[in-house]
């Protein structure tokens, strides 16, 4: 019998035979949709390592749970909801483990950079957008777990603060007060590298 | 008329003899393990609950508060704090009733209450003006303390240290 | 410029305003230079990180990824019942044997320990709950047998403006 041939099928029809238990279909959703996946689960996790064990599980949890997705979403958005909590189950369970400092405490009522003033700066000008890219990647991956999750939920998942609040179990009033501050932090970092990046194209 | 059971061949009552004994044996766990269950803990939870202010100054400037024990200096030394000192507020002890709960106040604004939830699981909730601030459930058992903090004006903090005295 | 009027600039800017609320945001900015170059700064700040997102690979080849997802999913599948051909007293039987020697197991265990003790730390799950704003989260240390649960908090919290910090300021 001829192996029936999911490379021109559109995600639809893909999650439809797989939901029949077509296994070729899913694994085409796989190739498809695994760097989306892997690369929300590196942004978070920031460990190549753990990225790739957490996206192999998210992806397992995807087929154990296709009977429950109904279509309200894209499947790649659905697959990255998965892959965002077992993300944040694994960081929670790390930060039980570790030693957090009062400063890292103090961080999340905002800290010192609640009394800067605001910050001048056009982060796409003058800058070359790969090196921008990874200045940026860089500055996200020295915040805590919580600032870079609800930054990485609100600016590339685009939820929306209840929506965040749910997902990270905390209050909206947290969500608003982390988001302020990674965005502030963002801001420091960026004006830094701004400036560092002018004196490289001065050079 | 029905055979009575032992007039049975052998073969047969030998298999209904073992079910049954095995039946049995599955009883006398269950009762064991209920028994077992109802001789926890019978007597009301004694908790020492303590209100400290944290800071880095030597002396707190009112002279009616004294640097927290030993016993405590070194739990909180051990905790991820960044003060240099520990002063004692208020201290005081919670008696919880068996399954029951109790409030008491360590400040015109603050008071803890403990709920005894049994087999040495407590909820303790933490009142901030009169609106409740934290709810916690875990064990509490001798030796073990719970430290609730959070900042304080000047860049000192406050904390309810509490201890299961029995 | 206070934190709660930050607060409310950002979320004015990501639309999380009532129309009343957005309203009166932008009556403010209308007003107030600084209240402009915060949201300015939070603006650049957003469209900066909202363009950053490269494309990042998986790094293993398709192939050998999904060997290993078919392998977990495979693994994990429940395996369908085996009905056997039988009586249940067959099936009964074959469960009660076992079972007897655990039960007589227990006893013996029982007897020779007592009734068991549930007050040792760990055997039920921690639970927590903040409420308002207080952002609880907690720290534990096994050696020190000690709980911190940290208020995350602006210093002027309900907690805070009481006697333990009033008496000594």
């Amino acid at each position: 019998m001829r192996e029936k041939d999911y490379s021109s099928a559109d995600d639809q029809s893909l999650v439809r035979d797989a939901q029949k238990g077509e296994m070729g279909a899913f694994e085409e959703l796989v190739a498809r949709h695994r760097d989306k996946i892997y690369a929300r689960a590196f942004s978070m996790m920031r460990n190549e390592e753990e990225a790739v064990d957490l996206s192999q599980e998210a992806w397992v949890k995807g087929w154990q749970r296709l009977s429950q997705f109904q279509g309200e979403s894209g499947f790649a958005t659905w697959m990255t909801r998965i892959v965002i909590n077992l993300c944040l189950d694994q960081l929670r369970k790390q930060k039980r483990h570790r030693t957090d400092s009062i400063d890292a405490l103090d961080e999340e009522s905002g800290g010192v950079e609640r009394q800067l003033p605001p910050v001048v700066v056009n982060p796409t000008a003058g800058l070359e957008r790969n090196e921008m890219r990874k200045r940026i990647d860089h500055a996200l991956g020295q915040l805590s777990y919580e600032h870079r999750t609800v930054l990485i939920l609100h600016e590339f998942e685009e939820m929306e603060y209840k929506q965040i609040a749910k997902t990270m179990g905390c209050s909206i009033g947290t969500v608003m007060s982390r988001l302020f501050y990674a965005r502030r932090k963002m801001a420091v970092l960026l004006a830094d590298l701004k400036k560092s990046g002018e004196d490289r194209i001065a050079e | 008329m029905p055979i009575p059971t032992l007039l049975i061949p052998y073969n047969k009552s030998m298999k209904y003899k073992t079910h049954l004994t095995t039946l049995l044996a599955w009883v006398v766990v269950g009762v064991f393990a209920c028994t077992a269950q109802t001789t926890s803990r019978a007597e009301e939870l004694k908790v020492q609950a303590q209100l400290i202010w944290g800071t880095n100054e030597k002396e707190s400037p009112d002279a009616k508060h004294q640097p927290v024990d030993a016993e405590v200096a070194k739990k909180l030394k051990q905790l991820p704090l960044k003060w240099d000192h520990y002063f004692v507020v208020k201290k005081l002890q919670v008696d919880v009733p068996v399954n029951g709960t109790k409030k008491e106040a360590l400040s015109e604004k603050c008071a803890i209450e403990i709920k005894d939830e049994g087999s040495g699981n407590v909820e303790i909730s933490l009142f901030g003006k009169g609106h409740q601030v934290v709810k916690r459930k875990q064990q509490l058992p001798k030796g073990e303390v719970v430290v609730l903090g959070g900042n304080a004006p000047n860049e000192t903090a406050w904390l309810v240290v509490l201890k299961r005295t029995n | 410029m206070g934190f709660d009027k930050q607060i409310k600039l950002q979320a004015h800017l990501d639309g999380e305003l009532s129309e009343k609320e957005a309203r009166e945001v932008t009556r403010w900015l209308a007003q107030d230079q600084e209240a402009v170059l915060m949201q300015a700064e939070l603006r650049n700040t957003r469209q900066a990180i909202k363009g950053a997102e490269g494309f990042m690979p998986l790094p293993e080849s398709r192939e050998f990824f999904w060997s290993k997802v078919k392998r977990e999913i495979e693994r994990q599948e429940p395996t369908s019942p085996v009905v056997e051909k039988g009586s249940w007293m067959t099936a009964w039987r074959r469960l009660l044997i076992p079972a007897s020697a655990i039960a007589v197991l227990a006893i013996a265990v029982l007897i020779s320990v007592g009734p068991i003790d549930f007050n040792r730390p760990g055997s039920v799950a921690e639970i927590e709950t903040s409420y308002g704003d207080t952002g609880a989260f907690s720290y534990r240390d096994e050696a020190a047998q000690a709980t911190l649960v940290w208020l995350s908090y602006p210093a002027d919290n309900e907690v805070a403006d009481s006697d333990a910090a009033d008496t000594v300021q």
